[in-house]
C-alpha cells in the first residue's frame, strides 16, 4: 500500500512544518512571545494550511477535469482572472460595500468571469480539450495584458502595493480576515471533495464517464464555480503562488501511486505541506529578511518538476521510454 | 452468477427502440429495436456510420431525427443515472488517463448504485471472478495486457448490470485466444438474459455468441441499414459479399460464415 505510506509521509512533514511555522524563533517567554504566537504565528500557519491546501487541491480536480496534466489554475485563466480583479480593486481604489473586501469580491469576479469564458468553450460541445486549455492561456495572456496597462494608469503609492501583492506571500492577517477567506475557500474545497466520486469517474473519459451515469456537464459546471471561489479568495489575499497547483498533484502521482479516489484528499494534503514547509524557509533562509513564498514555491517547484517528475520511468514491459531525438 | 438478479425487479423488460433515426450524413432512417435476451450484431464497412449509432443509442450524441425510447420513454425524459441503468457500453480502447487498479476501474461501473466503497469494491471483485479474473485484483490499468484489460473492461460492464449491452468490437488488437474468450463471455451474458448490440468486422467469431437462429446481423453502408438476415439465414454469405465487396461462404455448421478465400483469389 504505496499510497498509506505516502499519507503517513506527506503527514509528518505537514506536522514538521507546522510546528517549525510556529516555534522556530520564538522568544522564549513573556508576553511578546505570547503576542508574537497567537496573534502573528497562528493565523499565519493556519492561512499557509489554507493556501497550499487549497491549491493542491483545485490543481488535482483540474488536472482531472480537463484530462490534461497542464491543467492547474494558473493555466486555464482562473489565477489570471482572480489577479486581474485584485489588482483592479487595488488599483482603483474600489471600496466594497460587502461584507468582505473589494479585492477578494473583484478577485473572485475575475476568477468566475475568465473561468465562465473557458468554460463556455468547453461546455459549447465541439471543442477539444485542448482547445480549452488554449481559450485559458489566451485569457491568461489577455489578463496579464491588461494588468499592465492597470500599472501604467496607477499612482506611485497603488503601484507599490500591487507590486507587494504580485509577489505572492502570506500576508500578516488578523483572524477575521482570515475567516473571510477560510469561508469561500473551505465551502470550495468542501464541493470538490464532495464531488471526488464524479471526477473519478470523469477521468475515464467524457463518454465513458456519461455512459456510466455521470452528469458530465453539470459536474463542470459545479467544479470550476468551487475553484474560481477558492482561488479567487486565496489569490486576493496573498497574490498569485505559482506552482503549487500544478507541481503537487504529479508528486503525489509520482510517489504515492494513488488510486484515483485518493489522489484529491492526498493533494490537499501534500499541497499543505510544501506551502507552510517553504513558508518556514522563506521567512528564515535570509536572516532578518523574508522571502515572498511565492518564490520559494517557484525555485524549489521548478527544479523539483525536472528531477523528481520528468525523469524517465521505467515501464512495465521493462523497456525503456521513448524519447525524444 | 446472476449479474441481473441482483439489479431492479423490471430489468428484464428493458427495450431500446429506435425509429428513423437521422444524423447528419452519418445516419440515415435507422430503426431498430433490442430488448433484454436478444443479440442484434452490428457490421459494415468502415464509416458506414456503426459508431455513429452506438452514440446516438447510448444517449452520447442527440439525432437530428427519428424517434429514440427506453421502456417506450423518450430519452429527453431520462437522467444519466437511469439511462446507465438499463444501457450498459464497451467502449473500444478507452482513454485511461489516469492510471488506476484493476478493481478500481471495475468499481467504477458501480458508479450509479451510489453505494459506499466497500461495497463497491466487493462487487467489482464478484464481477471480475465472474471472468476468471480475480488473478489480476492489485493490479494497475497501465500494466497489465491487452487481453486482460479486455476482460477487465468485460468486468466493468458486468459490474454496470445494466440489462441492454452496446459492445464496440470486442476482439479487437486481441490474440486469438483472447478473441473466443472475449466472445464466449458475451455469450454467457446473453445466456444470463442480457440484450446484446455487438459492433464488429469479425463475422467468423460471433457464432461462439450461442444459437445462430436467434443471432440477428445488420449491416450498415452509408448510414442506412442495407442487411437484416439471421445468422443461420442461407442468404447471409451473399448479402455480406454485396456490403463488404469480398465474396462471403458458409462453413459446415449454422452461422459459420467466413471470407470465401479461394473465390478471393
Amino acid at each position: 500500500m504505496k499510497q498509506s505510506w505516502a499519507a503517513f509521509a506527506f503527514m509528518g512533514v505537514l506536522l514538521v512544518a507546522v510546528a517549525c511555522s510556529l516555534v522556530v524563533g520564538l522568544e522564549p517567554a513573556g508576553d511578546l512571545r505570547d503576542f508574537v504566537f497567537y496573534e502573528l504565528r497562528v493565523p499565519r500557519t493556519v492561512l499557509g494550511l489554507l493556501v497550499g491546501a487549497t491549491l493542491g487541491l483545485v490543481g488535482a480536480a483540474f488536472q482531472t477535469l480537463f484530462q490534461n496534466s497542464l491543467a492547474t489554475p494558473d493555466t486555464v485563466g482562473t489565477s489570471a482572472g482572480a489577479a486581474l480583479g485584485a489588482l483592479a480593486a487595488l488599483v482603483l481604489g474600489a471600496q466594497s460595500s460587502l461584507f468582505l473586501p473589494a479585492a477578494t469580491v473583484f478577485a473572485f469576479l475575475g476568477a468566475l468571469l475568465a473561468t465562465a469564458l473557458v468554460s463556455s468553450v468547453a461546455l459549447s460541445g465541439r471543442a477539444r480539450l485542448e482547445e480549452v486549455l488554449l481559450a485559458g492561456v489566451a485569457i491568461t495572456l489577455a489578463a496579464g495584458a491588461i494588468s499592465q496597462a492597470l500599472h501604467a494608469m496607477a499612482d506611485a503609492p497603488a503601484l507599490f502595493a500591487s507590486a507587494q501583492w504580485s509577489l505572492g506571500q502570506l500576508p500578516q492577517v488578523g483572524y477575521q480576515r482570515l475567516l473571510l477567506a477560510a469561508g469561500p475557500c473551505a465551502l470550495g474545497c468542501a464541493v470538490l471533495l464532495y464531488r471526488a466520486r464524479e471526477l473519478e469517474t470523469l477521468a475515464l473519459g467524457e463518454d465513458w464517464a456519461r455512459s456510466l451515469g455521470v452528469e458530465t456537464r453539470r459536474i463542470r459546471v459545479e467544479v470550476l464555480l468551487a475553484s474560481s471561489l477558492a482561488v479567487g479568495s486565496i489569490v486576493a489575499l496573498c497574490g498569485p503562488i505559482s506552482f503549487v497547483g500544478l507541481l503537487v498533484p504529479h508528486l503525489v502521482r509520482r510517489w504515492a501511486e494513488p488510486s484515483a479516489r485518493s489522489l484529491l484528499p492526498l493533494s490537499c494534503l501534500a499541497g499543505a505541506a510544501y506551502l507552510v514547509g517553504c513558508d518556514v524557509l522563506a521567512r528564515h533562509l535570509i536572516g532578518g529578511r523574508e522571502l515572498p513564498v511565492g518564490v520559494l514555491t517557484a525555485a524549489l517547484g521548478a527544479p523539483a518538476l525536472f528531477f523528481l517528475v520528468l525523469r524517465p520511468r521505467p515501464r512495465a514491459d521493462g523497456q525503456k521510454p521513448p524519447v525524444l531525438r | 452468477m446472476t449479474s441481473l438478479a441482483a439489479g431492479s425487479p423490471g430489468a428484464k423488460l428493458a427495450k431500446l427502440s429506435a425509429r428513423a433515426l437521422c444524423l447528419g450524413a452519418r445516419l440515415c432512417d435507422v430503426s431498430l429495436e433490442l430488448e433484454a435476451g436478444q443479440c442484434i450484431v452490428l457490421t459494415g464497412p468502415n464509416g458506414s456510420g456503426k459508431s455513429s449509432l452506438l452514440r446516438v443509442l447510448l444517449g452520447l450524441e442527440k439525432p437530428d431525427g427519428g424517434q429514440l425510447e427506453l421502456d417506450g420513454r423518450s430519452y429527453d425524459g431520462w437522467s444519466r443515472i437511469e439511462l446507465a441503468s438499463r444501457l450498459g457500453w464497451l467502449p473500444q480502447r478507452p482513454g485511461l488517463a489516469e492510471p488506476r487498479t484493476v478493481e478500481e476501474l471495475v468499481a467504477a461501473g458501480r458508479f450509479r448504485f451510489r453505494e459506499s466503497e466497500a461495497v463497491a469494491r466487493a462487487a467489482a471483485e464478484r464481477a471480475l471472478a465472474s471472468l476468471d479474473a480475480t488473478e489480476l485484483v492489485g493490479r494497475r490499468t497501465d500494466r497489465i495486457s491487452g487481453g486482460e484489460l479486455q476482460r477487465v473492461l468485460l468486468a466493468t460492464l458486468v459490474a454496470q448490470q445494466a440489462p441492454l449491452l452496446l459492445v464496440d468490437e470486442p476482439a479487437n488488437h486481441l490474440d486469438p485466444e483472447q478473441q473466443v474468450a472475449a466472445y464466449r463471455a458475451l455469450g454467457r451474458l446473453w445466456q444470463q438474459g442480457h440484450g446484446l448490440l455487438v459492433v464488429t468486422h469479425e463475422l467468423g467469431l460471433v457464432r461462439l455468441l450461442g444459437d445462430p437462429t436467434r443471432v440477428r446481423v445488420l449491416g450498415l453502408a452509408q448510414g442506412r441499414v442495407v442487411l437484416d438476415e439471421r445468422l443461420d439465414s442461407p442468404q447471409l454469405p451473399a448479402a455480406l459479399a454485396r456490403l463488404s465487396g469480398v465474396p462471403f461462404r458458409s462453413g459446415g455448421r449454422p452461422g459459420d460464415v467466413s471470407i470465401d478465400w479461394e473465390a478471393l483469389e
